[in-house]
């Protein structure tokens, strides 16, 4: 197997085809995104050279800044939302779950498998309030707490908070499953050890268990960051951007001006700026994580 | 000899995996664009076929193969098909939705189908402008059958594109207004239909008092909205109102616009349209008004499909209709309608040809008689033989096409894609109460400006 891996023409026939699908697929759309975003209009029909003017237009523009802080809200939340709950996850599968093991992973771990269009109808209609009360106002009102129901999806704050509840539930068995992976690679030793020299749970937590996690939490970051920063199916299965913006990221900001206003110049623009913002938040997390281990 | 296999085997795996991925993609923005050069690359071989030869002609619609619109174009396919076998039809449906923009990315490839459902206004002077959709109007006189589309529709469609001409056939010709549950309204003690702005407001708070939810509004899809406040205008400013806004005499910002979108909002406020109105869907609130749980809603008459159905749990005589009322002190009148062709059929310039021609002279001669017989619906063509009996609600909308005097386009009828689009985003939030009607108006006029 070595002779054959270890061989350079082995290496060649592995790597070339996926690098010549990688360029043409990804590396050439995205020089040609950036070709575009110097142009104004649209391919075919009116397209005129103009420069970087593009790019001053959209840090002007008032509608980019509002989707692109819309996204930097849900990137904060959705991210380590689903970090946090990931995590928790596999510590309640490592410490607390006794019985049933794999049948409790399976379940935590279904809702990644769903379609994105699946969940949506599925938390539009749990938020329902017309024409009958969805389960989550039905509860309210049995509990009681009628002041409580509300239009969740009408209201832009609460669309917003229902997007995020909806996207870290869909994801939380897959950082649970991924997480609960290196959990269980922390040899058992390391833990006793600890728990013999009077470490409490807390500390445990803190100074054995995320310490050894750094690695795979990294890498569970760039996965999160890289999703909720494209953001799209979820919102516009859910809302469609509604209501209002409420919930219209950078994403829907760049289909709705290319796709709908027929700007693909400036569409091209927004796209090139999610691709500078999602290569600064990867260097970015790979920066801490280096400094955190330096100093660990 | 055994590593020379194992190799053989790796890279057979790998090439194999490699295709296997072509296959299934994700939902990327590039994939549409591929799928879209591909499907029009057969339909461009069939048309460089002489006539007299295969015809195949590709119909892109809205609407399911077999409901509205599609159906009878289909049917009537059928039946010209029997008579010329060398002609075929390939369907292809899609979302309304994603209409214009597949249109968009066709148009920039050069390969638009034959014949397409289409929006009137922006979308259709765009592609009038770059020559790619037949002019209908010498189509039709070519063919000899110039009458056949209604004069009315004629006339709608050319303002549309700001007389431009006739480059697209109808596909309805609407009327717009409140459909109302009678039994609903017996129960309030609402006598008669409201004729003026504060009967409507009094009856809805009749509809209160009794418990019942007065109008059901399609806020989800969120053009309903935006109706209400143009039934408003048309009233309170004038039929030309928003003419003139584009024609730059009137500002979307003039307090006059603003009184309307706070009447509307006012509306919202006193719970005339219940709770959540924009979490509902149009279908919804249709299906509200029919089976009692609101007493009103406001559509265009294509919605006489849905009341003509046997499912219309009101009955054949349950629902009915009243134009928008007047507003004390506007100018509107109750013979002024909102009316619309809903969307239009049109005809790419690059494949029309006497075969396409030969078929459209078929069908759209026969349409207008088809569509009233299967459907009591109206679409815009001349009808030769009317049905003796039409269904109630089919003779509603027979009698208020008689009855129109003068007529509005929609609210966003105007506008270009991008204040179209933000005029209906931001209707939520002013129905929700989240901006108020200075800051909605001045987001669609900023738009107008181009800022």
């Amino acid at each position: 197997m070595e002779k054959v891996l270890g061989d350079k023409k082995a290496i060649a026939l592995f790597i070339v085809p996926p690098l010549l699908l990688f360029i043409g697929v990804v590396f050439i759309p995205i020089i040609w995104s950036i070709v575009y975003s110097l142009y104004s209009g649209m391919p075919g029909v009116k397209f005129d050279f103009v420069g970087l003017s593009n790019y001053t237009k959209m840090m002007q523009d008032k509608t980019f800044w509002q989707a692109f802080w819309m996204n930097m809200r849900y990137v904060g939340i959705v991210t380590s939302g689903q970090i946090l709950f990931g995590l928790l996850m596999a510590m309640i599968f490592q410490f607390a779950i006794k019985k049933y093991k794999v049948f409790v992973r399976t379940i935590v771990f279904f809702p990644v498998v769903l379609p994105s269009v699946a969940v949506a109808q599925l938390f539009s209609k749990m938020f329902e309030i017309t024409p009958s009360y969805g389960l989550i106002n039905a509860l309210l009102e049995v509990m009681g707490l009628t002041e409580l129901i509300q239009p969740w999806l009408g209201q832009g704050g609460t669309a917003f908070g229902v997007l995020c509840i909806m996207d870290i539930w869909t994801a939380i068995g897959f950082y649970a499953v991924i997480i609960y992976g290196a959990l269980v690679d922390i040899p058992g030793e390391v833990i006793e050890a600890a728990q013999i020299d009077g470490a409490n749970s807390f500390q445990l937590f803190r100074r054995i268990l995320i310490p050894l996690l750094k690695p795979i939490l990294t890498t569970c970051f760039i996965f999160s960051l890289s999703g909720t920063l494209k953001m799209f199916e979820s919102a516009t299965a859910l809302t469609k951007g509604g209501p209002g913006v409420a919930t219209r990221s950078l994403s829907m900001f760049m289909y709705n001006t290319s796709f709908t206003y027929s700007e693909y110049g400036y569409g091209s623009t927004v796209a090139v700026f999610i691709l500078i913002e999602c290569l600064v938040a990867t260097c970015l997390v790979g920066l801490i994580s280096k400094k955190l281990k330096g100093d660990v | 000899m055994k590593s020379k296999l194992l190799m053989g085997a790796l890279s057979l795996a790998l090439c194999t995996s490699l295709l296997g991925g072509c296959g299934s993609g994700k939902g990327t923005a590039s994939e549409p664009t591929q799928k879209a050069a591909e499907a029009p690359k057969e339909t461009a071989k069939e048309a460089e076929k002489p006539a007299g030869e295969k015809k195949t002609i590709k119909f892109l619609s809205i609407w399911p193969e077999d409901k509205d619109n599609s159906k009878l174009i289909l049917e009537l396919t059928e039946e010209y098909k029997k008579e010329n076998p060398n002609f075929d039809m390939e369907f292809e449906y899609i979302a309304p939705d994603d209409l214009v923009s597949k249109i968009k990315v066709l148009l920039a490839s050069d390969d638009l189908p034959d014949v397409f459902a289409y929006e009137s206004g922006e979308p259709l002077a765009e592609l009038i402008d770059a020559g790619a959709v037949v002019d209908m109007e010498a189509a039709l006189q070519d063919l000899g059958i110039a009458d056949c589309v209604d004069e009315g529709a004629k006339s709608l469609l050319k303002t549309l594109v700001d007389g431009r001409g006739l480059y697209d056939l109808p596909l309805g010709l609407n009327i717009e207004g409140m459909w109302y549950n009678k039994a609903l309204f017996e129960k309030a003690g609402i006598a008669e239909a409201p004729k003026t702005w504060d009967e409507l407001e009094a009856a809805c708070d009749k509809l209160m008092a009794a418990g019942i939810q007065p109008i059901a509004g399609g806020g989800k899809d969120k053009w309903p909205l935006t109706r209400l406040l143009n039934a408003y205008i048309m009233r309170s400013i004038g039929v030309d109102a928003m003419l003139e806004v584009k024609q730059g005499k009137r500002k979307m910002t003039d307090p006059e616009f603003v009184k309307a979108a706070e009447v509307i909002q006012n509306m919202v406020k006193k719970g005339y349209f219940g709770q959540g109105v924009t979490t509902v869907d149009q279908g919804t609130a249709v299906s509200m008004v029919l089976n009692g749980q609101a007493a009103m809603h406001y559509n265009g008459s294509w919605v006489t499909e849905n009341l003509n159905s046997a499912d219309n749990a009101a009955g054949p005589e349950g629902i009915g209709y009243f134009n928008i009322p007047t507003v004390a002190g506007g100018p509107g009148k109750l013979d002024e309608y909102s009316m619309n062709c809903g969307n239009i059929l049109t005809f790419s310039s690059k494949k029309y040809d006497a075969a396409t021609a030969d078929w459209v002279k078929y069908v759209f001669t026969r349409m207008g008689d088809k569509a009233i017989t299967d459907y009591g619906a109206f679409k815009g063509f001349k009808i030769n033989n009317m049905p003796s009996s039409l269904t109630y609600y089919t003779n509603i909308v027979a009698d208020n096409l008689k009855a129109a005097k003068g007529s509005s386009l929609w609210f966003e009828g105007r506008f270009d894609a991008k204040t179209s689009k933000i005029a209906q985003d931001y209707v939520q939030t002013l129905f929700n109460g989240e901006i108020t009607p200075e800051e909605y108006m001045t987001a669609i006029q900023d738009s107008l400006d181009g800022k």
